[in-house]
């Protein structure tokens, strides 16, 4: 793991899945006002067959937890407040690291036709729900106490930070890492 | 009787079949025994019952023999089954890191102890005073930061990409803004902030200045840049200074003026932005060029000043030394193509040639080029209305310019071959003079309409602003326009009255009229309270006229504006016109890739032409 300095920063992960490729993840740590201080992409990951049939439901959560994010989430140079997610299998990363990982939840976002960061379907992960001014968060029940951990480390940032807006900036980034 | 035979019953497996005397290979002495075939359940040795019949064939002696056996061993080949083991294990996960100043900066911040509170909560930025733009209405089109093509390493690209949109940047950093930004505007930020070769090329009117100042802000507040240069015309160095303070009051500025001691002093400043004059960087030349002098940043402004890459002021601004060359201008195509040669010879040398067409040029120059017009980007902006004002001489007034172009023409004539373009030059200036003024009469058609359209203007409590390329003629109108308090800003008013003069004009409700000349008022000043423009005489460069007539028509134009373009029936005025026509139509063919409709410039025989004379030499590029 890299050394971690504390700067108060957040972090954003997520899976995009390529249909050639597989799946390539990103994490991204910006500063309170939304400048990345650092970012890491993997190289693209792909499920083998015996995989695909041991692990079945429970593929997505180890692809997009066990593997991708908690990886990523140790290569950070920054340790951030809480690290947020667009995807629900990333929250299984939660019992490999010591950060609060979060499920800012798209309410309004309808699943797009061809888009393929959502094409695992995770198993029904039991979620705690709950807010931060108008954003809607969950938190895997396993570590719902990391609900007011969150609420207490955002209780600085401005109320009308978009905790979506930065995964479409790492979307862009991978694609722009994996042209090169 | 049922007989059992142990030739089926029994099968050696090893043998795979009982021999074939087996019975009647038996002892003669055995008795036939009356059998049923025995419920074996073992086929041991030991334990073998065999049941035969005997039969009197006289073979008694050979039935008596005891049965022989053949007992052959079978080995069952029942091995213990293998296993396979499919390994799930871990995949091989590579991550590629990219770490960005910011962290840097972060990390350099709390080593030396400093907190880095989070940005307090601001009220938003009131609406610009023209616009109808709201919050919701831009949150919908966020605008992001494109790292352009010329930026191959990686790292640097996501640096950009990566980059929060601009208007929540803008809101997150304690940045304040008079007025909220245009979409638009947000757009040549991102346009600009990336870049090291940059010309930002909107039409006039639409805040060049206002994007310039910002992306130079955020360059300096994320310290990419900590040295800017920018060097704007004399007469601009104020409205710049203002600027600054209206859009970035926080950015310390040195304005390089006064004697050469002062300059010297001003020059080694370590303000993050200096500001200097055309005119003055030839005066400073030694300072500005010195080895130990560099600059993050160097923008030019009305960056047309150094088309001709042959002038003093264009050979040195190419030699200051900089890392991000930026070049604004409303028309980086005035008279040429090579205009926007010329301006590339400082924002990147040599990437534009002479040997590319204008689609060439186009193509190429598109990466480093932004350019909107008002049309496309202020949809609610109010329209420019244009009146082509023909107006006819009066008999004196006609008869003194038929006169003088046939005297003109004439001598021209009689020259010959050593008629030079000057000499037609003059002749035109001489007869567009004429067209203003009849010198015998002092007559003017002109002066009669305009004065009528002021009293329009007056009467209802409007401004005007009226323009000359010439100081006689503007001062000859204030004399005769004294009904409407005329001011005057041209090239005879002292520099230091003339922001006073700008702002007796903007707040006094009796001066209905400015009388400006195209040299100084073309650029940089806003008058946008002005709703009537008159274009008294024209100007060779359609470029030039529409930077006189945006000094109305721009951002905070409550109405629309009227122009008043004057044109003289039947003279050379008209010609002119039509020149400046065709001149519209070549920057509308770089600008938008359309190929060229005629041939690039105004060649010598068309000059010789206004007067129907014919070209003594070869062709020459460009004349005005």
């Amino acid at each position: 793991m890299a050394a971690e300095a504390q700067i108060p920063a957040l972090g954003f992960l997520t899976v995009v899945e390529d249909a050639e490729h597989g799946l390539f993840g990103g994490y991204l740590v910006l500063n309170l006002i939304g400048r990345p201080l650092e970012f890491h992409c993997t190289t693209p990951l792909k499920a083998n067959r015996a995989q695909q049939i041991l692990y079945g439901p429970t593929l997505a959560p180890y692809l997009y937890g066990e593997q991708i994010a908690q990886t990523l989430i140790r290569k950070g140079a920054v340790k951030p407040r809480t690290v947020f997610t667009d995807q629900t299998a990333v929250l299984a990363a939660r019992q490999h690291v010591d950060v609060p990982l979060v499920l800012a939840v798209d309410d309004a976002a309808s699943q797009p036709a061809g888009d393929a960061t959502r094409r695992i379907d995770p198993p029904q992960t039991a979620l705690k729900r709950f807010g931060w001014g108008r954003q809607p968060l969950a938190v895997d029940v396993a570590s719902a106490t990391d609900e007011q951990l969150v609420l207490d480390r955002l209780s600085d940032v401005a109320q009308d930070f978009d905790l979506l807006e930065p995964f479409g900036r790492i979307r862009e980034a991978i694609a722009e890492a994996s042209r090169n | 009787m049922n007989l059992w035979d142990p030739r089926t019953d029994y099968v050696d497996p090893a043998a795979g079949a009982a021999p074939a005397d087996a019975w009647a290979t038996a002892p003669d002495a055995l008795p036939r025994p009356e059998v049923t075939p025995p419920q074996v359940t073992s086929y041991g040795a030991a334990e073998l019952a065999v049941a035969c019949d005997i039969y009197p064939l006289g073979m008694q002696a050979a039935l008596q023999r005891a049965p022989r056996f053949k007992v052959r061993t079978a080995v069952l080949n029942a091995a213990a089954p293998k296993v396979v083991s499919i390994p799930i294990g871990r995949t091989s996960l590579k991550v590629r890191s990219f770490l960005f100043p910011a962290l840097t900066e972060a990390l350099l911040a709390k080593q030396r102890g400093q907190h880095l509170p989070p940005p307090p909560a601001k009220p938003q930025p009131k609406p610009a005073p023209h616009g109808e733009e709201t919050c919701e209405r831009r949150d919908a089109r966020r605008v992001r930061m494109r790292p352009p093509r010329d930026i191959v390493k990686l790292e640097d690209r996501l640096m950009y990409l990566l980059e929060p949109p601009v208007e929540s940047w803008l809101a997150r950093e304690s940045l304040s803004f008079p007025f909220q930004p245009f979409p638009y505007q947000l757009e040549g930020i991102a346009f600009l902030y990336p870049r090291t070769m940059a010309v930002l090329a909107d039409e006039m009117g639409l805040g060049k200045t206002m994007q310039a100042i910002t992306s130079i802000r955020l360059l300096l507040h994320s310290r990419e840049v900590t040295s800017v240069l920018l060097v704007c015309p004399k007469p601009l160095v104020t409205n710049w200074k203002r600027e600054f303070a209206l859009w970035a009051p926080e950015v310390p500025i040195v304005i390089i003026e006064g004697d050469q001691a002062k300059r010297r002093f001003q020059w080694l400043l370590p303000a993050p932005v200096k500001i200097a004059n055309y005119e003055l960087l030839q005066r400073d030349q030694e300072l500005l060029l010195d080895r130990d002098r560099h600059f993050d940043l160097v923008v030019l402004d009305e960056s047309q000043r150094i088309k001709n890459r042959g002038s003093t002021t264009s050979q040195i601004v190419r030699s200051i030394s900089r890392r991000r060359s930026w070049a604004l201008t409303g028309t980086p195509v005035e008279n040429s193509a090579e205009d926007l040669i010329g301006i590339f010879e400082f924002v990147s040398p040599g990437y534009l040639g002479n040997h590319m067409s204008p689609r060439q040029l186009g193509d190429a120059a598109s990466e480093h080029v932004l350019r909107r017009t008002k049309d496309k980007v202020l949809t609610d902006m109010p329209p420019r209305l244009f009146r082509d004002v023909e107006i006819d001489l009066s008999p004196e007034q006609r008869e003194s310019y038929r006169l003088a172009e046939e005297e003109g023409v004439l001598r021209l004539t009689e020259m010959g071959d050593s008629a030079t373009i000057q000499h037609v030059f003059e002749l035109v200036l001489r007869l567009k003079q004429i067209a203003n003024f009849d010198p015998a009469t002092g007559e003017s058609a002109k002066l009669d309409r305009l004065r009528a359209d002021l009293e329009e203007v007056a009467a209802s409590g409007r401004k005007a602003i009226v323009f000359s390329q010439w100081v006689w003629t503007l001062q000859r109108l204030a004399r005769e326009l004294q009904a409407f308090n005329p001011l005057e800003y041209h090239g005879k008013i002292p520099p230091k009255k003339r922001d006073a003069i700008i702002e007796e004009f903007r707040h006094n409700p009796k001066r209905h009229v400015m009388l400006i000349s195209y040299g100084a008022g073309g650029v940089g000043l806003n008058l946008q309270f002005s709703q009537y423009v008159f274009l008294f005489d024209r100007w060779w460069n359609p470029a030039i006229e529409d930077q006189a007539i945006n000094r109305a028509h721009r951002i905070g134009a409550a109405g629309a504006v009227t122009v008043s373009r004057f044109l003289a029936c039947g003279t050379i005025e008209q010609r002119i016109d039509n020149i400046l026509r065709e001149k519209r139509e070549l920057f509308d063919t770089i600008f938008s890739g359309a190929e060229p409709g005629r041939k690039l410039g105004l060649t010598q025989e068309e000059v010789f032409g206004l007067f129907q004379l014919k070209c003594p030499t070869g062709p020459i590029k460009f004349v005005a």
